[in-house]
């Protein structure tokens, strides 16, 4: 009781605090979209200097490659190569970090695997994450786990509840009801290769499915706006509801989670990196991939690797850029900001304390992510905030235009004034704030996707030129990309099987190499 | 003419409508019971500016004066209203006589504004259109208000400021009206004096807000504080009646050294007496250094590694003269060593393995501290134990926080240890309980060593009995991913208050 009452008091009586703007430092972070717009206005590159002889080449070292490559190395394959374009592969797994802790600059947490997801399960019992049937309490998220400011005050929970009539906790009621529905259909599975079948509801948007089982609460409205900004950058009214359902129908935890860690999904990213770092080539990226023969020619800066397989993990939007071959890709990618403040004090706060995950009700972004939420310490005064928005309102085309033309101060007056509703005294707290665009971050699931022949296509693609990127699937989720990785690299080695070349490395990883 | 007349009732509304708001609100936040709250001051600030108007039929000459004099003291009595409740609520046991004194006064000055304002209006205007106008701004004020003091007020300003805003805009209408009517008016010249003096003082009250708000803190300790200090981590608070002192963490009482012997002696002699071979002892928080103190009582400890966050409250308890009385100099004998530091990552990253370890820390009243307690934290406790070691867990009241405590022996459990649950009666704070965990069986020491206030050997067994009210309840394990000890704690306590 005197606690509260001590900090009721102070809270009440010392208000105004004055208020000068401090400077911020930061800018943007290289997000390699220079490069990619050298392959689409197909630019000329540097004449090759060397050709070198690998079965298998990679293209691309997010969550997808790096999987790949798991799998490549796990069956005892190690003749192939990783190519990653940025100096520090990642994808949208990559992270960051600073005097203060490891942040991520994309993907950061992955929802606690259900048995089924055993891919997942293996991938996280090598990372001593899952030990004996027993998730590492340390990599689970800590309590609390989310939080919304709404009508000035921070709520437990990112389902809006204050002020919340009987009418919308029936409709949040009745949503979940028919979400457990979907779930016992057996349909809306991760991986959802697994479980998916042509479905009428591919044929309809998110938000016509809501009109049509008469879901009217503007909060539940909210909130599944809110999940589909956040998993595929979408509106409802620009999601097929078949996705949207599959969000809610696909997971069924048995433990409170998600798994996460400082730099989100960067930590598995860095996991796999210390196990593969010797297949992996950063900084080099592959502006042609021709056909001769059998085999395949990449190129990549002044190498040509000449490859019987090689696995196309990077965005399979890119692949017809590159290579003559490859089936046309018309997906649509959503456009998505991140940006990590680091702040050297923390704000005054209102109502619920701050959690991992904090959420503004009805701001056009997504929230923050608190990279320090996972930290034993139980005093912490500095920390750095990973700042997410979908920009999902209006065309990804226009909304890719805006992302380059505006500068940083437009970008960071836009963040600050986001966050200031909820923190009014933020900038005072942020010292530094760095940007990432992401013009393409990731595939959208629109009406039609699941169904769609491009897609249908590239999932089914045998031969020697596999796709792998989490796209296949039609949205970019880490289950979703460790599976198409795998699968790739399967494939692959089967191909390689059937030409006999799998006995010339079983030769050279008995004699130890 | 007419416009920024009307802006001058909207301006009064206004004021009117955030007394009567903040009274509520801070009986609210005080008192709790909103409703109750919130009610009754509405009813009787209603009810007040009825009175007020009904008193205005006697108010027949000067019109323009007295509805100036009665600006400022709205203005004043209003203004300073925040500030009054808190230190009333703070100092004295009247708070709700002085409460509802306020809201009254308030009520009764601003009935009386509106009625004169109209009477002083009605020969510029027709009855019907001064009627339909007056009332309009008078709305429309309180409309702005009601909007403002949540959105803005109460978030930036604060309460003890937002009364006194408006306290200075109420001085400010009545210095206003002195020019807008002043062909009505006699004697100018002393009213506006007046009014610079009420805006002055309204003035000097908002300058001095923080320091109001220092005064009432103090006064929330019912003994004379003799040191205050906020560290980085905490607020450190002593207080002196008589021959009691009393340290206050954060507000939360942790002795009072009339009886901290009972608590310490409990703490430490059940279990560092059951391990006649301990000789490393670890100490996590306890940086008053009175739980080492009765370590100390063992000549056989060799070394007690203490940790504690605050390097603040260790060198406070090390050189203060009467702290370092009431702990027997502990934390500068030889044998300790004190470190600083955050517990859970020290553990994280020591090696060193202890006989016997003593976990004090503050309840689990927020998520931080909660990480402390959850299977996570004893599972590493217990790699730093050796084979037949103990650790003692400072696990809050099972006779007020029921719950919390069997969730903490059900967490130590969880965590791969043996329990041994015991409670002691502590008259500052009431039964208090504590869990002794290790690998091994543990069986209560026959002796204890010599000089102790409280416990005799023959008094331990009996610890571990537990009466009817305070035996175990179901309770869940604390995890750092499903922290159910926050919100058991928090509940727990909420039931004593109510």
């Amino acid at each position: 009781m005197s606690s509260t009452r001590r900090q009721f008091l102070s809270a009440a009586l010392v208000g105004l605090t004055p208020k000068t703007d401090r400077p911020i430092a930061g800018g943007f972070i290289d997000d390699g979209h220079l490069m990619g717009h050298k392959l689409r206005d197909r630019a000329s590159f540097a004449p090759r200097k060397q050709t070198v002889k690998v079965p298998i080449v990679i293209v691309g070292g997010g969550i997808a490659g790096l999987s790949a490559a798991w799998r490549l190395h796990k069956r005892g394959f190690f003749d192939f190569v990783l190519l990653e374009m940025q100096e520090l592969a990642g994808g949208n797994a990559r992270w960051g970090e600073n005097e203060i802790s490891p942040y991520p600059w994309a993907a950061h947490y992955v929802p606690v695997p259900g048995k089924k997801a055993t891919l997942v399960r293996e991938l996280f019992e090598d990372l001593s994450v899952l030990r004996d049937g027993a998730w590492e309490e340390r990599y689970l998220c800590f309590s609390p786990q989310e939080r919304l400011y709404l009508h000035g005050r921070w709520q437990e929970g990112i389902e809006p509840l204050t002020e919340a009539t009987t009418r919308d906790r029936e409709e949040f009621a009745r949503f979940a009801a028919r979400m457990n529905e979907f779930r016992a259909t057996g349909q809306f599975t991760i991986p959802m290769e697994l479980g998916a079948k042509p479905s009428a509801l591919d044929s309809l948007s998110m938000d016509d499915w809501l009109k049509h089982e008469r879901f009217t609460s503007p909060y539940l409205s909210w909130y599944i706006n809110y999940a589909c900004r956040d998993d595929y950058g979408a509106l409802a009214r620009d999601t097929s509801a078949w996705a949207g359902i599959h969000y809610f129908a696909s997971r069924e935890p048995d433990e409170k989670g998600p798994l996460t860690w400082p730099e989100g999904n960067g930590w598995i990213a860095r996991r796999l990196l210390e196990k593969l770092s010797r297949y992996v080539r950063t900084g080099n990226m592959v502006h042609r991939i021709l056909r001769e023969g059998r085999k395949l020619r990449v190129s990549s800066g002044q190498t040509d690797y000449i490859a019987d397989c090689v696995i196309f993990a990077a965005p399979s939007f890119l692949a017809p850029y590159v290579c003559e071959d490859a089936p046309p890709v018309r997906f649509i990618y959503s456009p998505w900001l991140t940006a990590n403040l680091t702040l050297d004090r923390l704000p005054a706060e209102h109502g619920f304390e701050m959690a991992w995950d904090n959420v503004i009700y009805d701001s056009p972004a997504l929230g923050y992510v608190v990279a320090t939420h996972q930290s034993l310490r139980t005093h912490i005064d500095r920390s750095v905030w990973t700042f997410y928005w979908s920009l999902a309102d209006g065309s990804p085309s226009d909304n890719r235009r805006l992302l380059l033309e505006k500068d940083w101060n437009y970008w960071r007056e836009a963040i600050l004034r986001d966050l200031e509703r909820a923190h009014p005294d933020i900038r005072q707290c942020v010292s530094r704030l760095d940007i990432l665009r992401l013009g393409h971050a990731m595939a959208r699931p629109v009406a039609g996707f699941l169904g769609a022949p491009d897609r249908v296509r590239l999932a089914k693609t045998s031969g020697n030129l596999l796709f792998a990127n989490s796209d296949v699937s039609g949205f970019s989720i880490f289950e979703e990309a460790q599976y198409r990785g795998v699968k790739a690299a399967e494939r692959a080695l089967d191909g390689l099987d059937s030409r006999e070349r799998w006995r010339r490395t079983n030769v050279l990883a008995a004699t130890g190499r | 003419m007419p416009i920024v007349l009307f802006v001058s009732v909207a301006l009064i509304a206004a004021c009117g409508l955030i007394y009567e708001l903040v009274a509520g609100t801070l009986a609210s936040y005080l008192l709790g019971d909103s409703v109750f709250q919130f009610s009754t001051v509405i009813g009787s600030y209603l009810f007040a500016m009825g009175v007020g108007s009904y008193l205005s039929r006697f108010i027949t000459r000067g019109l323009v004066a007295r509805f100036v004099s009665i600006e400022l003291m709205v203005g004043l009595v209003g203004g300073f209203s925040s500030a009054a409740l808190f230190l009333a609520f703070a100092y004295t046991q009247g708070f709700r006589l002085i409460l509802y004194a306020i809201v009254v006064a308030i009520g009764v000055l601003v009935g009386l504004e509106i009625p004169l304002l109209m009477r002083i209006l009605k020969n510029r205007l027709e009855f019907r259109e001064l009627v339909a106008h007056v009332l309009t701004f008078d709305y429309l004020g309180s409309l702005a208000a009601s909007l403002l003091f949540p959105i803005l007020l109460v978030p930036k300003l604060g309460m003890v400021r937002s009364a006194l805003l408006f306290g200075i805009i109420n001085a400010g209408v009545a210095l206003w009206s002195t020019y807008l009517f002043k062909d009505q008016l006699g004697a100018r010249g002393f009213l506006r004096i007046s009014c610079a003096a009420v805006l002055v003082m309204l003035g000097a009250g908002m300058a001095g807000a923080e320091r109001i708000s220092q005064a009432a803190d103090a006064n929330l300790y019912a003994d004379e504080v003799i040191f205050a200090r906020d560290t980085r981590y905490q607020r450190i608070v002593l207080t002196k009646w008589k021959d009691d002192v009393r340290l206050f963490l954060s507000s939360h009482l942790q002795f009072s050294s009339r009886d901290e012997y009972r608590y310490h002696e409990a703490l430490v002699h059940p279990g560092l007496a059951a391990l006649p071979g301990a000789r490393r002892v670890l100490v996590l928080g306890g940086g008053d250094g009175l739980a080492v103190r009765e370590i100390l009582k063992y000549p056989d400890v060799e070394s007690v590694t203490l940790v504690d966050l605050d390097p603040e409250m260790t060198k406070l308890f090390s050189t203060h003269p009467y702290l370092a009385t009431l702990n027997a100099h502990s934390l500068t004998n030889t044998r300790v060593h004190v470190i600083n530091a955050d517990a859970f990552p020290w553990l994280q990253q020591n090696t060193d393995s202890f006989d016997f370890a003593v976990v004090d820390f503050p309840d689990p009243t927020n998520y931080s501290l909660g990480k402390l307690y959850t299977t996570a934290f004893y599972r590493l406790l217990a790699k730093h134990l050796s084979a037949q070691g103990l650790a003692v867990v400072q696990s809050t009241s099972p006779l007020f926080a029921r719950q919390s405590y069997w969730c903490i022996v059900e967490t130590l459990k969880q965590a791969g240890l043996k329990t041994y649950p015991y409670h002691v009666y502590v008259p500052s704070f009431g039964e208090w309980g504590f869990v002794l965990a290790g690998m091994s069986p543990y069986e209560p020491p026959l002796r204890l060593p010599p000089g102790l206030r409280y416990l005799a050997a023959s008094d331990v067994l009996p610890l571990f009995q537990f009466p009817h009210d305070m035996l175990p309840v179901d309770a869940e394990p604390n995890r750092l991913n499903d922290q159910v000890l926050v919100r058991y704690y928090e509940h727990d306590w909420r039931e004593i208050e109510h």
